[in-house]
C-alpha cells in the first residue's frame, strides 16, 4: 500500500510548479509561480521550513538538486530566464550562481549524473539547450546547443553514466559518454552526445503529433538497453527502447488530457505520469514486457486533489 | 480580488432576513428589507450590524416597498401584498403602521410614491386599475384609473409632478391626472410583456422600458411611434433603470433566465454598449436602488439585494460615471497619457470612450482597471474580413501594410528593418476566422530559405493558435512576425552587431511588489508586447506533478479539490502560456460565452476587478468559475465565497512512501549481510531477513544459494574427476534464469547480492589495455624482476607466482598481471592522509599529476627504479625458456582455463553488468542512507572506481635534507615535515601548498589562508592563487 508519510503545506501564493525530495529523502523543494522556492526538513515526519529562495522575477519552473557529494545544492529555472544554483553553506542557503544567458524562459534543469561532475543541462524556450558545468573553484563554464528545439525546448533529462552496450562486452569498459535527451515544441525527441567536448545530435526520435511536454531516461541498474519516457501536449506517453539495434516506440497510453510530468521510480520499474487533470497514474512494466495501470484512477485512488490516501 | 475592493465595496449578509424586496430610503440611510415574516431595516451607515427586525403576521408576501421620496416625509413607507397597501412609519428604531389602503380587486403589483407631493401614491393591479391615493385618506383612492388590461409597472415621472406611466404586457400608457381616466399617450413598446420601466431622471418626457423580448428601449413620450434608441443585452430584461449621472443605465436579467449570471450590468445609453459588470452575487438579484450621496460625494452607490441574503453597496467612482457619459467638468493631469493612448485604441470602435477618461491617481486600483483592461480593446472581435482590417493597428514595428482587399480576402505586407526586406502575402479563406488560418506566401525577401521556413513556421502557429478559438490572426500574426524578425541570435541575415532589441518585459504572472505605474503602459502595449506574445513559445505551467524522489519516495504535488480544471472544466488543458494571457482577458468579463454572442459585450469592465493581463495569475485559471447552470439550490450555500483567495487552489504536497512499489527493501538494505568466508550462514540469515519483509521468494532463493555455493558441490581441481557443479542444470543454468528473472522485475537489490555472493573478482577477463600495448612491451619482461627493496608481501607472491611466465608468448597473461599489480596497490588506502611534504622538484609532480595515465605511469615510475642490467640480461634467459616449453604450457592452461570456466556460476563476459548491479545497488544504499553497506557491496565491483592512488609525495626533510617518505625521515628518524607555523614537525594532518610545497599542520594553515593568500615561509609565493593553476 503507498501510504502518505508526509503532507506539507507550502503556504505559496501561488501555483506549485515543482516539489522534489533530495539526495537522502530528507528535505523537499518547491517552487512557485509566486517566485519563490521553499525548502522544508521533511525528516521523520516533520515539515519545517528551512528557507525561502528569492531571486527569481517570474514563475520559478522547475528544481533539481545536484548529488550530496557536491554539497547541498539545488538548481532552479524561471520565467524570468534564469537559471540559478543555490547553495547551503553552515546552514543558510544563498545564490551560488546565477545564469542569465536564456532568450526567454527557462522550463527544464537537470544535474547530470554525479559521475560527470557538477553538470547541469537547462533547457529554454528559446530553443537552446545550455550545459553549465563547474570547475569546482567557482568558476563556470558553459555550452550552448543553440536552436536544439526549433520553437522551444521544454525539457530536459540526462542519461545514466552507463553504456548498455558495454555491460555484456567482456572486452571492457569504456568511458561512459555524456548523454542527454531533450524534448520540444517541434513534437521532438532528441538525443544528445558529447563527442570531443562538442554537442552533437544523436538521435532525432519523431512519435508526438505535439508539443513535447516531458522527457525522462530512465535509471539504469545494468539491463542491457536505454529507455526513456517521453510525453506530450498530444496526450499520449510514449516509451522508447533501445536494446541497441535503434529506438523503437511503444505507445504506454492516451490519456485523456495533456500529460506534462513523467517520473521513473529509482529502480526504472514504475513510471508516474501526471497532467492537466490533476491525476497521477503509475505504470507497471509486465514480465511480458507491457505496460499496466497500477494505480487505480477510475476509483478515484489515484487522485491527488480528494484526499485519497493510497495510489494503489 | 475583492481585498483589495473590501473599502469600496460592502458586502453584508444577512442570513436570518428572508426579504423578497428592498428600498432605500431617500436620504440613503435606512434599507427595508421586506419579507412575509418580517420587515428589516439596515442602516447603511453601519451596514453590518443586525438589521433592526419587525415582524409582520401574513400570509401574504410583500409584493413592493417603497419609501417617500419627499425628505420631509421620509420616515414613511409603503408595503404592497395581496390586495392591500401598507403605510407605515420609521421612528426610533420603530415600524409603526399607520393604516392599510384597500382597493384592488386582486394582488398589487407596483406602487410608486410622488416624488413631488409626499401624501401621494400610485398602486397598479392586474385588475386592470390604477389607484392614486392620498395617504390622509386611506379609506378609498383619490382616483381610478382603468385600461383594459391589467397593469404591470407604475412609475411616477420623477420631473413632471402630474404625470405617471404604466406598463400593460407589451405596452406603455403615459398618463396624466388632470387628464380624466384615459391615458395621453399608447407607446406599443415591446413585442413581449415588459418587466421593468423607469423615467429619465433628466427629462421628463424620456423614459425606458426593458421587456422579455432581450431589449432595453428608450422612448420619447412626445415621439411614441418611434423608439429613440435600445439595447440588446442578450437576454430578457428584468430591469432597467438610469443611473443618478451621465447617461447611463443599469439592467439586471429575468431571474428564471439568469442562473448562472448574478450580476448587474452598467451601460452607455448613448453609445448603447455595457461599461461595467458587477459581479459578486451568488444568487438572483431581487432588487437594485440608487443611494443618495451627501452633498459633494463625487461616489455614487448602487445598493443591491439578492436571493444569497446579502446586500451589497458598489461604489461607482467618477472614472465609472465618466464611461455612462458623466461630464465631470474637471480634467486632471493624465489627460495627456490618455490621449496618446488614444492613438492606439482606435483599432476599437467600442473603447473611443475610454479616451475620454480621465485618469484619477489617487485610486490606484481603479486606474488598474481602466488603464489594464484589455478585453475593451484588443479582444474585441471583429465579425467580418472587412472589419478586421478596419480595427487593425497597422503601427507594428517594422512591418508596413501596403494592401487590404477585404473582397479578395488579401493582404499583403512589407518588413523592411536594418538587415531584412520581406513582402508578405496573406490570403484569407472562406470560413476564416472560424477554424481556418489563413495562408502565407513570401513575395520577395533577402532572407535564405531556412529563416523563412521559421518566420512561416511562427506565423502559421500563431494563425493556428487563433483559429482554433475561432478568433481573428492577422494582427497578433503581424506582430509576431515583427518580433521573429526582431529576435537577435535567430533571424540576422548576416554577422553584424545590431543592437538588441529593448528587453522585452517578462509577463508577470503574479503578483510582484514593484510593479511599474500602471498609467505608464497603456493598455495595449501590455497585450501586445513582445513578451506577451513571446509566451506562445512557452509551455503551459505545470500545476501537478509527481515525482520519484530519492529512494523510494513519490513526492506529489497538485491542485486541490476546489481547483477546477480550467475555466471550462472539461477541454484540454492548453500547450502555451499566451493561453493563459488570453484567458485573463476574458475572465475580466466572467461570461459564460454560450449566453452571450454579441461581440462587444467583452468590452467592459467588471466589479470587483479581477487581476489583469500584466497580473493574471495561474491561479486565476483553476479558479475561474462559470456561473453554475443546473446546480441544486441547497449545494450552492457550500460554494466557497467569491472572494477567491489563492491558497485554496494548492493541495499540501504529499510525499508518499512508494516503496512497497518498488522491488527492493530497505529494510532488507539495513539486514542483509555480505560474509564470503561463511556463505551458509549468511544465506540463512539472509533469507531470515528476507521473510521477516514478506519476500517469500528470497527466501526460497537465498536456500537455493545456499545449496549452489555450498562447500560440497565445490569443483574439483582435476577436470576429469566429475563434472562441475556449475554445469548441472541447477547450476550455471539456474543462476542465469534467476538471474534474468530478477532483471526482468528490476530487483537490483537481490542482484547485486546475487553478484557478491557467486561473484569472483579474480574470475574477471581483463582486456589488454590497448593504447599502451607497444610503450609497454619491453618493459613488461623486466616487470618479473620485482625489486627486491619493495616491502610489499602482495606484489612479491604475485611477481613469484607469474615467475614463469614469460613475455612475448603470452601477453594477455603478463598483462593480467600487470593489471592486478596495479590493482593491488590502488587497494590500498588512498593518501589523503598520507604525509605530504616538500617536494624538491614541483615541475615533476604536476607533470606526473596531470598526466591522464597516471596509474600506468606510476607502474612504469616504479618499474624503472628497479630496472638494472642485469634484468634485461635475466629477461633474455626467459625468452628461452618458453621456447622450449611454451606449447606444453599452452596446452595445459587451456585446459585448466576450460575447467576453470566450467566451474564457474556466473558468466565472467557480463561482468561490466555486475558491476553496475553493485554500483546501482550501493547508490541505493546510500540513499537510505546505509553508507557502511554501501561501501561494502562495492568492494565486490571488478572494476574498482578509478584509482585514486598513484601520487605519493615525498618529503624533504627538515632536519637532513633527504628524500623520503613518511612522517618520519629514513635516515635521521626525525618528524621529516615542520610546520612553517609553529616550526614543530607534523605528525597527524597536514597541508601544503603544490607550488612552493610549504605548508604545516592543517588547522594552522587553513587560519592561515583566512587572511593571507602568501605563504607564510616568506618565499612570496601566491599558493591561494597557485592552487587553481594546478590541476589535480
Amino acid at each position: 500500500m503507498v501510504s502518505v508519510i508526509n503532507s506539507i503545506d507550502t503556504s505559496h501564493e501561488d501555483m506549485i510548479h515543482d516539489a522534489q525530495l533530495d539526495y537522502y529523502g530528507t528535505k523537499l523543494a518547491t517552487c512557485s509561480s509566486d517566485r519563490s522556492i521553499k525548502i522544508f526538513d521533511v525528516k521523520g515526519g516533520q515539515q519545517t521550513l528551512v528557507t525561502e529562495l528569492r531571486g527569481h522575477d517570474g514563475p520559478v519552473w522547475q528544481l533539481a538538486w545536484a548529488h550530496p557529494m557536491f554539497g547541498n545544492l539545488i538548481a532552479s529555472c524561471s520565467y524570468d530566464r534564469k537559471v540559478i544554483i543555490w547553495k547551503e553553506t553552515n546552514g543558510s542557503w544563498g545564490k551560488l550562481y546565477e545564469y542569465q544567458n536564456h532568450d526567454s524562459s527557462v522550463n527544464s534543469v537537470n544535474f547530470a549524473p554525479h559521475e560527470f561532475g557538477l553538470l547541469l543541462a537547462c533547457g529554454s524556450s528559446d530553443g537552446s539547450i545550455s550545459i553549465i558545468s563547474s570547475t569546482g573553484d567557482g568558476t563556470w563554464d558553459a555550452k550552448k546547443i543553440p536552436n536544439a528545439h526549433s520553437i522551444g525546448c521544454n525539457a530536459v533529462s540526462w542519461a545514466p553514466p552507463i553504456n548498455p552496450g558495454d555491460l555484456l562486452d567482456p572486452s571492457g569498459r569504456h568511458q561512459p559518454i555524456k548523454q542527454l535527451v531533450s524534448g520540444g515544441c517541434d513534437n521532438l525527441v532528441k538525443i544528445w552526445k558529447e563527442e570531443d567536448g562538442q554537442w552533437k545530435e544523436d538521435q532525432k526520435l519523431e512519435g508526438h503529433s505535439d508539443w513535447v511536454r516531458d522527457v525522462a531516461w530512465a535509471p539504469s541498474i545494468g539491463l542491457p538497453k536505454s529507455i526513456i519516457a517521453s510525453c506530450s501536449q498530444d496526450l499520449r506517453v510514449i516509451i522508447w527502447t533501445n536494446d541497441g539495434n535503434g529506438w523503437t516506440q511503444k505507445v504506454l497510453n492516451k490519456f485523456n488530457d495533456v500529460i506534462w510530468h513523467i517520473s521513473w521510480s529509482i529502480t526504472g520499474n514504475i513510471l508516474a505520469t501526471s497532467g492537466g487533470d490533476n491525476k497521477v497514474s503509475l505504470w507497471k512494466e509486465t514480465l511480458n514486457g507491457d505496460w499496466v495501470c497500477i494505480s487505480d484512477v477510475n476509483k478515484g485512488q489515484g487522485q491527488i486533489s480528494d484526499g485519497q490516501r493510497s495510489l494503489s | 480580488m475583492s481585498l483589495q475592493w473590501s473599502g469600496e465595496q460592502v458586502v453584508a449578509k444577512f442570513p436570518d432576513v428572508q426579504a423578497n424586496t428592498m428600498a432605500v430610503d431617500c436620504m440613503g440611510v435606512w434599507v427595508a428589507l421586506a419579507g412575509r415574516r418580517a420587515i428589516s431595516m439596515v442602516n447603511l451607515k453601519k451596514p453590518k450590524e443586525k438589521p433592526l427586525k419587525s415582524a409582520r403576521q401574513s400570509k401574504w408576501d410583500v409584493s413592493c416597498v417603497q419609501w417617500n421620496q419627499v425628505p420631509s416625509h421620509l420616515n414613511l413607507f409603503v408595503t404592497a401584498y395581496n390586495q392591500k397597501l401598507d403605510l407605515h412609519s420609521w421612528k426610533d428604531s420603530n415600524i409603526t403602521s399607520l393604516c392599510s389602503m384597500k382597493g384592488h380587486s386582486r394582488t398589487v403589483s407596483d406602487v410608486s410614491w410622488s416624488p413631488s407631493d409626499p401624501n401621494k401614491i400610485l398602486s397598479c393591479s392586474v385588475d386592470t386599475f390604477i389607484n392614486l391615493w392620498d395617504v390622509n385618506d386611506p379609506r378609498k383612492p383619490v382616483r381610478s384609473f382603468q385600461t383594459v388590461s391589467g397593469a404591470y409597472q407604475v412609475k411616477w415621472n420623477r420631473l413632471s409632478e402630474n404625470m405617471f406611466a404604466t406598463t400593460h404586457e407589451g405596452e406603455l400608457r403615459i398618463w396624466d391626472i388632470r387628464e380624466g381616466t384615459s391615458p395621453v399617450q399608447y407607446i406599443a413598446a415591446h413585442l413581449s410583456k415588459i418587466h421593468g420601466l423607469d423615467w429619465n431622471p433628466n427629462s421628463k418626457s424620456e423614459l425606458a422600458t426593458c421587456s422579455q423580448d432581450c431589449s432595453v428601449k428608450f422612448w420619447d413620450i412626445n415621439n411614441p411611434r418611434q423608439c429613440k434608441g435600445s439595447l440588446n443585452p442578450g437576454s430578457p430584461v428584468w430591469r432597467a433603470r438610469y443611473t443618478p449621472f451621465g447617461q447611463g443605465i443599469v439592467t439586471v436579467v429575468v431571474p428564471q433566465l439568469r442562473r448562472g449570471d448574478n450580476s448587474l450590468h452598467l451601460w452607455n445609453t448613448a453609445r448603447s454598449n455595457p461599461v461595467h459588470q458587477f459581479v459578486g452575487h451568488q444568487d438572483v438579484i431581487l432588487e437594485f436602488q440608487w443611494r443618495k450621496q451627501p452633498e459633494g460625494s463625487v461616489d455614487h452607490q448602487l445598493i443591491t439585494w439578492s436571493k444569497d441574503q446579502s446586500l451589497r453597496v458598489w461604489k461607482i467612482d467618477s472614472q465609472l460615471q465618466k464611461r455612462c457619459g458623466h461630464d465631470m467638468g474637471e480634467m486632471n493631469d493624465s489627460s495627456e497619457n490618455e490621449s496618446s493612448q488614444g492613438g492606439r485604441e482606435s483599432v476599437s470602435q467600442n473603447s473611443m470612450h475610454e479616451n475620454d477618461l480621465e485618469t484619477d491617481h489617487g485610486n490606484k486600483d481603479f486606474q488598474r482597471q481602466m488603464s489594464m483592461s484589455p478585453d475593451s480593446v484588443v479582444f474585441q472581435q471583429p465579425q467580418t474580413l472587412e472589419q478586421e482590417f478596419e480595427l487593425m493597428n497597422t503601427n507594428i514595428p517594422h512591418i508596413q501594410v501596403e494592401e487590404l482587399d477585404a473582397v479578395k480576402r488579401t493582404c499583403s505586407v512589407s518588413a523592411v528593418s536594418r538587415n531584412f526586406n520581406i513582402g508578405l502575402r496573406m490570403q484569407f479563406p472562406e470560413n476564416y476566422p472560424c477554424s481556418e488560418p489563413p495562408t502565407f506566401e513570401f513575395l520577395e525577401s533577402n532572407l535564405n530559405y531556412d529563416i523563412k521556413r521559421q518566420l512561416h513556421k511562427v506565423m502559421l502557429d500563431t494563425a493556428l493558435m487563433h483559429a482554433k478559438r475561432n478568433t481573428s490572426c492577422l494582427e497578433p500574426c503581424l506582430r509576431q512576425l515583427s518580433l521573429a524578425l526582431n529576435q537577435p541570435y535567430n533571424f540576422r541575415p548576416e554577422e553584424r552587431k545590431t543592437p538588441d532589441p529593448e528587453p522585452a518585459r517578462p509577463f508577470n504572472l503574479s503578483w510582484h511588489p514593484t510593479k511599474p505605474p500602471y498609467n505608464s503602459k497603456p493598455s495595449y502595449m501590455a497585450w501586445h508586447s513582445p513578451s506577451g506574445l513571446q509566451d506562445i513559445n512557452i509551455p503551459f505551467p505545470r500545476t501537478s506533478g509527481a515525482r520519484f524522489s530519492a529512494a523510494g519516495y513519490l513526492v506529489v504535488f497538485g491542485r486541490s479539490h476546489e481547483a477546477r480544471k480550467g475555466p471550462s472544466g472539461t477541454e484540454i488543458t492548453p500547450k502555451a502560456l499566451y493561453d493563459l494571457t488570453d484567458f485573463a482577458s476574458k475572465s475580466r468579463n466572467r461570461y459564460p460565452p454560450k449566453l452571450y454572442s454579441i461581440p462587444f459585450h467583452q468590452n467592459y469592465s467588471i466589479s470587483p476587478p479581477t487581476p489583469v493581463a500584466e497580473n493574471v495569475s495561474i491561479s486565476e485559471w483553476y479558479m475561474y468559475r462559470p456561473k453554475v447552470t443546473n446546480q441544486p439550490k441547497g449545494k450552492r450555500k457550500h460554494r466557497p465565497k467569491e472572494s477567491t483567495e489563492v491558497k485554496p487552489v494548492l493541495a499540501p504536497v504529499k510525499i508518499y512512501d512508494s516503496s512497497c512499489l518498488l522491488p527492493i527493501q530497505k529494510e532488507l538494505g539495513k539486514n542483509y549481510i555480505i560474509d564470503r568466508s561463511n556463505i551458509p550462514a549468511m544465506c540463512s540469515h539472509n533469507a531470515k531477513a528476507a521473510s521477516a519483509v514478506g519476500r517469500k521468494d528470497l527466501v526460497q532463493l537465498w536456500s537455493l544459494v545456499a545449496l549452489t555455493a555450498s562447500e560440497k558441490l565445490k569443483p574439483q581441481n582435476n577436470p576429469d574427476d566429475e563434472l562441475p557443479w556449475a554445469q548441472h542444470p541447477f547450476g550455471k543454468e539456474m543462476i542465469k534464469y534467476l538471474f534474468d528473472f530478477y532483471m526482468k522485475i528490476h530487483d537490483v537489490q537481490t542482484l547485486a547480492m546475487l553478484v557478491c555472493v557467486l561473484w569472483d573478482r579474480e574470475n574477471a577477463i581483463v582486456p589488454p589495455p590497448k593504447k599502451e600495448k607497444a610503450s609497454l612491451l619491453p618493459q613488461s619482461t623486466s616487470m618479473e624482476y620485482v625489486p627486491p627493496n619493495m616491502d610489499n608481501p602482495d606484489f612479491l607472491s604475485s611477481s613469484t607466482d607469474s615467475g614463469w611466465l614469460t613475455a612475448g608468448s603470452n601477453l594477455l597473461k603478463s598483462f593480467k598481471t600487470l593489471t592486478s599489480h596495479l590493482q593491488v596497490h590502488s587497494t590500498r588506502p588512498p593518501p589523503h592522509t598520507s604525509v605530504q611534504s616538500r617536494l624538491p622538484s614541483q615541475h615533476h609532480l604536476s607533470e606526473v599529476s596531470s598526466h591522464p595515465d597516471l596509474a600506468n605511469m606510476t607502474g612504469v615510475l616504479k618499474i624503472r627504479r628497479s630496472n638494472s642490467l642485469s634484468c634485461l640480461e635475466d629477461s633474455f634467459e626467459d625468452y628461452r625458456i618458453e621456447d622450449e616449453e611454451g606449447i606444453k604450457e599452452k596446452e595445459s592452461e587451456r585446459q585448466a582455463k576450460i575447467h576453470e570456466n566450467n566451474c564457474r556460476l556466473l558468466d565472467p563476459s557480463a561482468q561490466n553488468q555486475y558491476d553496475v548491479f553493485l554500483m546501482s545497488y550501493a547508490d541505493i544504499l546510500f540513499h537510505w542512507g546505509y553508507t557502511n553497506n554501501s561501501k561494502l557491496v562495492l568492494k565486490f565491483m571488478t572494476h574498482l572506481p578509478e584509482p585514486h592512488t598513484g601520487i605519493e609525495f615525498g618529503v624533504q626533510c627538515f632536519h637532513c635534507s633527504q628524500d623520503g617518505r613518511g612522517a618520519k625521515c629514513g635516515s635521521c628518524k626525525n618528524l621529516a615535515f615542520n610546520c612553517s607555523i609553529c616550526h614543530i614537525g607534523v605528525k597527524g594532518n597536514s597541508m601544503f601548498c603544490l607550488k612552493c610545497g610549504h605548508g604545516g599542520h592543517t588547522t594552522h594553515i587553513l587560519d592561515w589562508f583566512k587572511e593571507n593568500s602568501q605563504c607564510p615561509t616568506g618565499c612570496s609565493c601566491r599558493c591561494v592563487e597557485a592552487k587553481s593553476e594546478i590541476t589535480m
